[in-house]
């Protein structure tokens, strides 16, 4: 394997997806994540729109409630409330883990 | 290429309603969700299912299958005539991006790119226009080491490529992939320019790697910490030490155990965790280990504790 072959890896940093760049990540229009925004379903991470940075976390938040909305035609706040159980199941999955114990 | 039976897959006759079908897609949609399925092969069953929808869900595709499909049974050899589908029109977005998480069958059925209309069919879209190429996401599992220094991995993707006639066809193609140090669990890793390609002219989208560990036999990590277990000796917990602790680059670090250390106790190395800015803490629960009373030697030192040490462990908790 050439070293010009290997692929440099960038770390996805705390804060660093423009509204644009989530939006992509997630294949929906800007207008679906400000409107997730708005309703407080997605944290609202800076003053403007055009300010806001989302963390790695805050896309995989965003998948998942894409997925419940589009598989289940969930209400956007219940796929948010999907999402908020799986947040606190990987949370107590975590203290599991640190415990030991899965 | 073998004929997949979409009904078969959702679990509904072929001549199902619309209701029928997004309810059965429903129903495996719960059972097979990655995010709970505890069944092995959720993932690969979720695509099936996702990709059984995708077709049977839009009255257009499900027409074009249902026409090309009289006759075919599952896993049969499948070649589709040319030009089958010139009297179907598929209005549906993304269908290149959405065959490369699809079989190669979904591919040669309904992976047409934009930009690239084929001739036969009635008010095809002709419209040109540029549009950067959909993100990719991808799991990715780690060792710990790999992210303790930092590895190079081999990623096989499936890229939709547009063939002579404008047909998207799938290509597998291998990456070397560096992962930097320091990665935590969760995190994302972006490869710029690795997702779809773009159409008419726009840039190709990203490939978001989604970071996993493998279960480690000792570490456990929690973001840039790392939680490690710690078999201590009785003497060396009752009297104190300074024992070593392998890291999981093979060096090993001294740490001293404070004398009268309890199983449970926690001891925190700051900054010698997973790599980073800053970097994770190094956190071990000591764990006291008892010597075996295997032999009259170790039994007559555990009587002389016993009768010299007079200690009684529920004295304290009165169980």
């Amino acid at each position: 394997m050439r070293e010009d072959d290997v692929l440099i890896g960038a770390l996805l940093e705390d804060a660093c997806l423009t509204l644009e760049q989530l939006s992509r990540a997630c294949a929906v229009p800007p207008q679906w994540v400000i409107e997730h925004v708005g309703e407080g379903l997605l944290p609202a991470p800076g003053e403007s729109p055009s300010s806001w940075r989302f963390s790695s976390r805050d896309l995989v938040r965003a998948r998942q409630m894409l997925h419940y909305e589009r598989d289940f035609d969930a209400a956007p706040e219940l796929a948010a409330l999907v999402a908020d159980l799986l947040a606190e199941l990987d949370e107590m999955r975590a203290r599991l883990r640190r415990a030991g114990l899965e | 290429m073998q004929f997949k039976d979409y009904y078969q897959t959702l679990g509904v006759a072929r001549d199902a309603t619309a209701d029928d079908i997004k309810k059965a897609f429903r129903k495996l949609a719960r059972r097979y969700h990655p995010d709970l399925s505890k069944e092995a092969d959720a993932e690969a069953r979720m695509k099936e299912v996702n990709e059984a929808n995708a077709v049977l869900s839009d009255p257009e595709k499900r027409a074009a299958y249902d026409a090309l499909g009289r006759g075919y049974q599952p896993g049969q050899d499948f070649r589709p005539p040319p030009d089958w589908d010139a009297n179907f029109e598929f209005s549906g977005p993304g269908s290149a991006a959405e065959a490369a998480g699809f079989s190669d069958f979904f591919a040669e059925l309904f992976g047409r790119m934009g930009g690239a209309p084929r001739g036969g069919g009635f008010g095809r879209r002709e419209a040109r226009f540029e549009a950067q190429g959909e993100d990719h996401h991808a799991r990715i599992l780690l060792d710990i080491e790999d992210a303790w220094r930092g590895a190079t991995r081999q990623i096989s993707l499936r890229v939709p490529r547009l063939d002579a006639s404008g047909r998207a066809v799938l290509d597998t193609r291998t990456l070397d992939v560096r992962i930097p140090q320091g990665v935590r669990e969760g995190q994302l890793i972006r490869l710029a320019g690795q997702g779809s390609p773009g159409f008419g002219g726009g840039a190709p989208g990203d490939l978001l790697l989604e970071v996993h560990f493998r279960p480690h036999a000792r570490f456990r990590a929690s973001g840039r910490d790392l939680l490690v277990d710690l078999p201590v000796a009785p003497w060396e917990a009752a009297l104190g030490s300074v024992i070593p602790v392998g890291l999981p680059d093979g060096s090993s670090l001294k740490v001293r155990i404070p004398a009268g250390a309890q199983s449970g106790r926690q001891l925190v190395v700051r900054g010698k965790g997973l790599p980073g800015s800053p970097p994770g803490d190094l956190e071990l629960t000591v764990r006291v280990v008892l010597p075996p009373a295997d032999t009259a030697r170790a039994k007559e030192l555990y009587e002389t504790m016993a009768r010299e040490l007079r200690f009684d462990p529920r004295a304290a908790g009165g169980s």
